[in-house]
């Protein structure tokens, strides 16, 4: 398998958004915020003529909020027609997927086995394997 | 037909390229039954086509051909090169012809037969050099008479190019590619708007600012050229109605004829195929409940058949299209009836509805005026499917209907899917968009005519006498809680949805308006329910597009009509109370109002045609004199007075203000003043108190000489100085008319004692004499002394009530 991967650090963990979903990986100046929207939606931005719906990948896990640094870097995906800007703490190299996705016994924790499709041998070590539309879904609504 | 016509060139010749790698395979191989196929495939089109259009050469070709090549496809034949030559041959003249038809040319005579003949299995190598030379030069030909004015050396040279310049060439693109062009084209404007920022902040700089604007202006015509290449006529949707109507009205045994207006207005292509469904749906409706039976129709005395318009307007961004019936009209009884049986409304409630209402229940859900769910109309699908559909589309759809007269539905839509006008307001530091089809006006929450109440926890707004639930933008988005003393400083939208339901959005202020390009928003932030979609400022931020009419129903449950009747009940019942009346300042600038009623017009006059002299004071205009009231709140204007004529149908005064203010309806109660006789109370308008004048004091206190219908007239001696210039007038301040000399009747005669004949017959029903002799008063018979003004009234009073009783 040679799949291409985009590494990052979400929520101070390795992650990677497979490559051929990734259009571009931006920086984030400006988020127009969207009042009314759940947490993990932070708003727009503008990429050129198009409206990114930015989303906090932390948040859309249920973890805690990305650590706001100067250069927010973001992940530009399009999923079913509309562009995202996904969010994250980091964001490094493309790198080659060593391994197919597999899952790991007891799972990846709350949150992240929801949005993970496996884990995959990466150079740098075993990287959980994002799946970028479960992700924009945002963390599960509790059962009441 | 011509647009037809172009497309059937364009497909032909789509089918022409497609094919012709495919020609050149089964030349290199006449077995290959799958090219073979793809060859029949063209000419049974082009066969089909061209019967449609009156080509007989043309479908003869083809059918000649493509009895041939069926041949094969049967096995009967063997593909020979002898047969793919002549089936290339034929290709090739199609082609030919093709072109000549886009110019619309005449195709010159001859040459089909032979082509058909080597289909045969004749000797095809003639055929190939014999027709094919045969048929170039006449081309050329052809071309070359319609160029002539080109120049010889043109058509010598370059004569099929010359050809090609004379037709305006159509191709086909994908509507994806069309979309990619325009997304440039809208980043490029921003870029622009970016840079003409930046060359702002940098000052003036001339070498760049030229070419700058040059760009600019560049720009602008390539974004309206892209924004036409999406546009299309509306006869591309007419045209495809007839036939409709034809097959429908057959279907129901009607008939029907259909009448277009406006096939010239564009409209975005993806707009004309997002409305074909509901127009269709309406056709049925209208054909299948609207239009009657041709019998009924003749005893109806209506033409035998039913007239179906449609006719399209361009209004600025938008496009008005009116379908409209001259049938029956909508059945607002069985629709009634239909809305309480489906359990959509109470009796009492539709009882209460107006015409107008019931009207709009058609597109309510689950509702349709048929009793039997027919082939036409009743396929599962609604008006309101229709409303949805064109709602969708940020149209709005409307219906009006006269029993016996016919039905029209009235349909708004904008020009284009992706671009709408709106208004762009600011709420808790951010601006927002709302479309501006729903604006209906706006004012600012400090005004006098706006009051705000509350009701439970709903803030209600009163403005022009309409209570309307009111709206906080920062509170629906919850960005922003309102405290009470801040409504005033808040700016009112007044929000008219589609279905007609009122409310007011209030927000920080109000920027612009601008046409704004409108883009989907992701799912997870359609969601909340309060955006349409997003779009970008000029500095390339993004903006969101409030969805109102999902907001009106989340927030007050509107949209499905169920609060309109209360409100609107609401306002039937202040209307009823309240009277309306003018608002004025008065001479000392107070505000002042009188009853709407008694004001007869406004006049403005110079001061000259005012006069006061002690405590008379009256005006002239135009020719009649008025008893001028007002004046004990201060002086006149020095050049030009506004006067109120007020009037208590029978008399006239004019009242002197400085300003007329406004027409208001007083719905409050008048609190009565004792102190002020001149004034018949106060009463709240708005918010302040506003003294309303009394009507019955002012004219009381004018006794004004009632205007009497019938004047009375008066014979006065006309050889009496005395009488012309003192006596008469007298009388004429008394009421009377003063007669002609002689030969006419008069209901009154005075005469004078000393002078009279008394042979002179009293011509008057009634004679007063009057005499110069005090003493003689009374002494002579009836006569009155002649300065006994007092006698001489009453005796003129005691004539009136003589004429009068």
């Amino acid at each position: 398998m040679t799949d291409l991967l985009l590494q990052c650090l979400v929520a101070g963990r390795h992650a990677a958004i497979p490559a051929s979903d990734v259009q571009s990986v931006i920086e984030i100046e400006e988020i127009t915020p969207i009042p009314g929207t759940p947490e993990f939606i932070l708003g727009l931005t503008a990429l050129r003529s198009q409206a990114l719906t930015v989303i906090d990948c932390s948040l859309a896990l249920g973890l805690d909020k990305t650590v706001a640094e100067d250069d927010q870097r973001a992940a530009v995906v399009e999923i079913e027609g509309h562009l995202y800007a996904l969010l994250v703490d980091a964001a490094y190299d493309v790198g080659e997927a060593l391994s197919q996705p597999v899952a790991v016994p007891g799972g990846f924790g709350a949150g992240w086995q929801r949005a993970a499709r496996g884990m995959v041998e990466t150079e740098s070590g075993p990287t959980l394997l994002i799946d970028t539309s479960s992700l924009i879904a945002g963390p599960m609504v509790e059962a009441a | 037909m011509d647009d037809l016509l172009a497309d059937f060139v364009a497909e032909t010749r789509e089918m022409l390229e497609a094919s012709g790698g495919e020609i050149v395979a089964w030349e290199a191989d006449p077995s290959d039954r799958a090219r073979l196929d793809t060859i029949f495939r063209f000419v049974h089109t082009v066969k089909g086509n061209c019967g449609f259009f009156d080509f007989p050469r043309l479908e003869k070709l083809s059918h000649a051909a493509e009895d041939a090549l069926s041949e094969c496809r049967a096995g009967r034949r063997e593909a020979d090169s002898a047969l793919v030559s002549a089936v290339l041959a034929i290709i090739d003249r199609i082609s030919e012809m093709t072109d000549a038809i886009e110019a619309g040319e005449e195709f010159p005579e001859g040459g089909d037969d032979e082509l058909i003949a080597a289909l045969q299995g004749s000797d095809d190598i003639v055929v190939a050099s014999a027709v094919m030379p045969e048929a170039e030069p006449a081309n050329d030909q052809a071309a070359g008479e319609t160029d002539s004015d080109e120049g010889s050396d043109n058509e010598i040279s370059a004569p099929k190019p010359a050809r090609a310049q004379a037709v305006q060439r159509s191709i086909r693109l994908p509507v994806d590619l069309l979309d990619e062009v325009m997304k440039g084209v809208s980043d490029m404007v921003l870029a622009r708007n970016d840079l003409s920022r930046r060359l702002r902040e940098a000052g003036e700089q001339p070498t760049i600012d030229g070419p700058f604007d040059r760009l600019s202006t560049i720009l602008a015509d390539v974004r309206a050229a892209i924004t036409r290449m999406r546009m299309q006529r509306l006869e591309h949707l007419f045209s495809s109605l007839p036939r409709l109507v034809r097959d429908l009205s057959n279907e129901l045994g009607k008939q029907v004829m259909v009448d277009f207006e406006g096939g010239e207005v564009e409209l975005d292509r993806e707009m004309i195929e997002m409305v074909r469904d509901p127009l269709t749906h309406i056709i049925r409706n209208a054909i299948d409940h609207g239009i009657e039976g041709p019998g009924e129709r003749l005893k109806n005395c209506k033409r035998e058949i039913g007239l179906l318009r449609f006719a399209a307007r361009q209004a600025g961004n938008q496009i008005s299209l009116v379908v409209s019936d001259d049938g029956r009209g909508i059945d607002t009884a069985r629709l009634a009836d239909k809305a309480v049986a489906a359990g959509l409304y109470s009796q009492s409630e539709v009882d209460r509805m107006s015409d107008r209402r019931k009207h709009l229940l058609i597109f309510e859900p689950g509702l349709s005026t048929a009793n039997e769910v027919s082939s036409v109309s009743g396929r599962g699908v609604g008006m309101d499917v229709v409303r949805a559909n064109i709602e969708r589309v940020g149209g709005s759809i409307d219906v009006v209907s006269k029993p016996g007269e016919g039905a029209s539905f009235h349909l708004k839509l904008p020009l284009t899917l992706s671009i709408i006008a709106a208004l762009t307001v600011g709420a808790g530091g951010q601006r927002y968009a709302i479309p501006r089809s729903y604006v209906e006006e706006i004012v600012f929450g400090s005004s006098s005519n706006v009051e705000f109440a509350t009701a439970g926890d709903r803030r209600l707004v009163t403005f022009r006498d309409k209570r309307v639930p009111c709206l906080a933008l920062g509170d629906i988005l919850g960005i922003d809680e309102i405290d009470d003393a801040e409504w005033d400083s808040k700016t009112l939208v007044l929000i008219r949805l589609a279905s007609d339901d009122v409310f007011a959005l209030a927000v920080d202020r109000v920027f612009d308006h601008e046409d704004v390009v409108v883009k989907p928003i992701a799912p997870a932030v359609m969601e909340t329910r309060l955006y349409g979609g997003t779009t970008l400022l000029d500095d390339g931020r993004p903006m969101m597009l409030l969805d109102l009419p999902s907001i009106a129903t989340n927030r007050l449950h509107m949209g499905e009509g169920r609060t309109t009747d209360v409100v609107e009940e609401e306002v039937v019942e202040t209307g009823r109370k309240a009277v309306p009346i003018m608002l004025f300042a008065g001479l000392d600038d107070r505000k002042r109002a009188v009853r709407l009623d008694m004001v007869r017009r406004i006049d403005t006059v110079s001061r000259e045609a005012i006069d006061i002299e002690g405590k008379r004071a009256q005006a002239v205009i135009d020719g009649s004199v008025f008893a001028l009231l007002g004046l004990e709140f201060g002086k006149l204007p020095q050049d030009r007075c506004r006067l109120l004529r007020l009037t208590d149908g029978e008399s006239e005064v004019v009242y002197a203000v400085n300003e007329v203010l406004d027409a208001a309806d007083m719905d409050g109660e008048i609190i009565p003043s004792q102190d002020d006789p001149l004034i018949e109370g106060v009463t709240l308008i708005g918010s302040s108190l506003v003294p309303v004048l009394d009507g019955h004091a002012l004219f009381a206190q004018q006794r004004v000489q009632r205007r009497t219908q019938e004047v009375l007239s008066c014979r006065i001696p006309g050889d009496s100085d005395w009488a012309r210039t003192i006596l008469e007038p007298l009388v004429e301040a008394a009421g009377y008319r003063i007669a002609a000399d002689d030969g006419e009747d008069a209901d009154v005669e005075i005469q004078l004692a000393e002078t009279a004949q008394p042979e002179h017959p009293a011509s008057a029903r009634s004679v007063i004499r009057l005499t110069q002799d005090p003493d003689n008063a009374g002494a002579d018979g009836d006569a009155i002394y002649r300065y006994d003004r007092g006698g001489l009234l009453a005796a003129l009073k005691q004539a009136r009530l003589g004429r009068t009783a």
